[in-house]
């Protein structure tokens, strides 16, 4: 004879899921952590001086002591014009060439031509290293500058035009603060900085993919799709980020 | 003579509450995949600052590829004479000097980097360049002190520095 299983009373077992919730409520957050990602150079011992840069290829940021900003050896009251100010420094000789009496970095127009000239160099270069037993750091230097030239040749084959055009290399936004500059007005300059960047990096997407460069690094960044790691590679090239963060002097 | 007899005191039905552990364990489902897991609650009080276009850091974190320091007023107000411009640096719950002092010969920040590391060796495969360290820090903090922090990462190779900043929105 079959007996009856007695139920089991699941009066509880709103109480268990209550607890359980309550838990997870009181040990988590739902703020997300935003921040801004920076490199710090690798040090380095040399005793080679750095090359001197032009002053036309520096936008620098300064702040003082008394959190007063000068952008450009000028002074500034508002920090939320700074984004202009490097709209300005990467636009204003975007569309010219050969060089230009004002103040602002030259740009250089590479065809497909002098690209592939570029390429076959370096690889003929870097096998008479190999051939002639350079160092591997340098081989390896050789062959990073070889994967350089054939990212800028898919730029510009995905850029479209005959000519790709490049700011110039030592082109930099520097960064020059005091020790006891608020953390407030160096995040905010990081922040102005990346607006402008955005700014001119978005432009340049909506006109060539019709698609905003949020929405390109967002796909990214999911489904690292190789298609829109070359758009977002054209765009770096086109406005490349060089921050320096200068140590202030004690 | 009635139609509708009264038969004394009638009785409400009960509520049926066998769906409420299902309404209760949807919001707990709910609320353990929208959240993440607090970090330790630092000893020292920061405001951060906003800013806008920043970097989502929760897929670093998910894949915990960041270490997190914190730079503040130590909540006890009395200590803040100890430390370099009244801030100090909070490690993991570890309120250590961020210069000067004798913590500063024990390379603190460089010795807590590389610590971390070494804890998760095992599991995380990325070298030390590539493990970003995020300093959340007050808006009135002084940047000297944040250039002290990159030195001594850049001492230990630890070279991803994050700025964390509350994001104000736009995008």
């Amino acid at each position: 004879m079959a007996r009856d299983i007695p139920e089991i009373n699941a009066g509880s077992m709103a109480d268990i899921a209550f607890l359980l919730l309550i838990f997870f409520l009181v040990t988590t957050t739902m703020d997300k952590d935003q921040a801004y990602i920076r490199s710090i150079p690798k040090k380095i011992e040399t005793t080679i001086p750095p090359v001197p840069v032009e002053q036309r290829c520096i936008m620098a940021i300064k702040a003082n002591n008394k959190n007063q900003l000068m952008v450009r050896d000028e002074i500034m009251t508002d920090p939320d014009k700074i984004s202009e100010r490097i709209v300005e420094f990467y636009t204003k000789n975007e569309k010219v060439t050969g060089t230009n009496i004002n103040n602002f970095p030259l740009y250089t127009f590479s065809s497909m031509g002098y690209i592939n000239g570029k390429i076959d160099e370096t690889i003929a270069r870097a096998e008479k290293m190999e051939a002639e037993e350079f160092s591997d750091e340098m081989i390896e230097f050789t062959y990073s500058q070889l994967a350089e030239w054939e990212k800028k040749k898919r730029a510009l084959k995905l850029y479209g035009a005959s000519t790709l055009p490049e700011v110039d290399q030592t082109a930099n936004i520097r960064i020059e603060v005091q020790t006891a500059t608020n953390y407030s007005l160096f995040s905010k300059i990081h922040s102005e900085i990346q607006e402008g960047i955005y700014e001119l990096r978005n432009k340049e997407a909506l006109r060539l993919f019709k698609e905003s460069y949020t929405v390109i690094e967002k796909r990214f960044n999911q489904d690292e799709n190789n298609e829109d790691r070359q758009k977002l590679d054209l765009l770096e090239i086109l406005y490349p980020a060089r921050i320096i963060e200068v140590t202030p002097k004690q | 003579m009635s139609k509708f007899k009264k038969d004394g005191a009638r009785k409400v039905p009960g509520v049926n509450t066998s769906s409420l552990p299902d309404i209760v364990f949807m919001l707990l489902f709910f609320f353990m995949v929208a959240t993440t897991s607090k970090e330790v609650d630092p000893t020292v009080e920061v405001t951060p600052p906003t800013g806008v276009r920043t970097t989502d850091l929760t897929p670093y974190k998910q894949r915990s590829e960041i270490d997190f320091l914190y730079l503040g007023k130590p909540r006890n107000k009395k200590r803040a004479a100890d430390f370099k411009m009244g801030y100090a640096l909070s490690l993991d719950n570890v309120v250590t000097n961020v210069v000067a002092d004798e913590l500063y010969t024990m390379n603190a920040v460089g010795t807590w980097k590389k610590d971390k590391f070494d804890q998760k060796a095992a599991r995380v495969n990325v070298p030390i360049e590539g493990v970003i360290t995020c300093v959340k820090a007050d808006e009135g903090a002084p940047t000297g002190l944040i250039f002290d922090i990159r030195k001594q990462l850049q001492d230990v190779n630890g070279l991803k520095i994050a700025y964390a900043v509350r994001d104000n929105g736009v995008n």
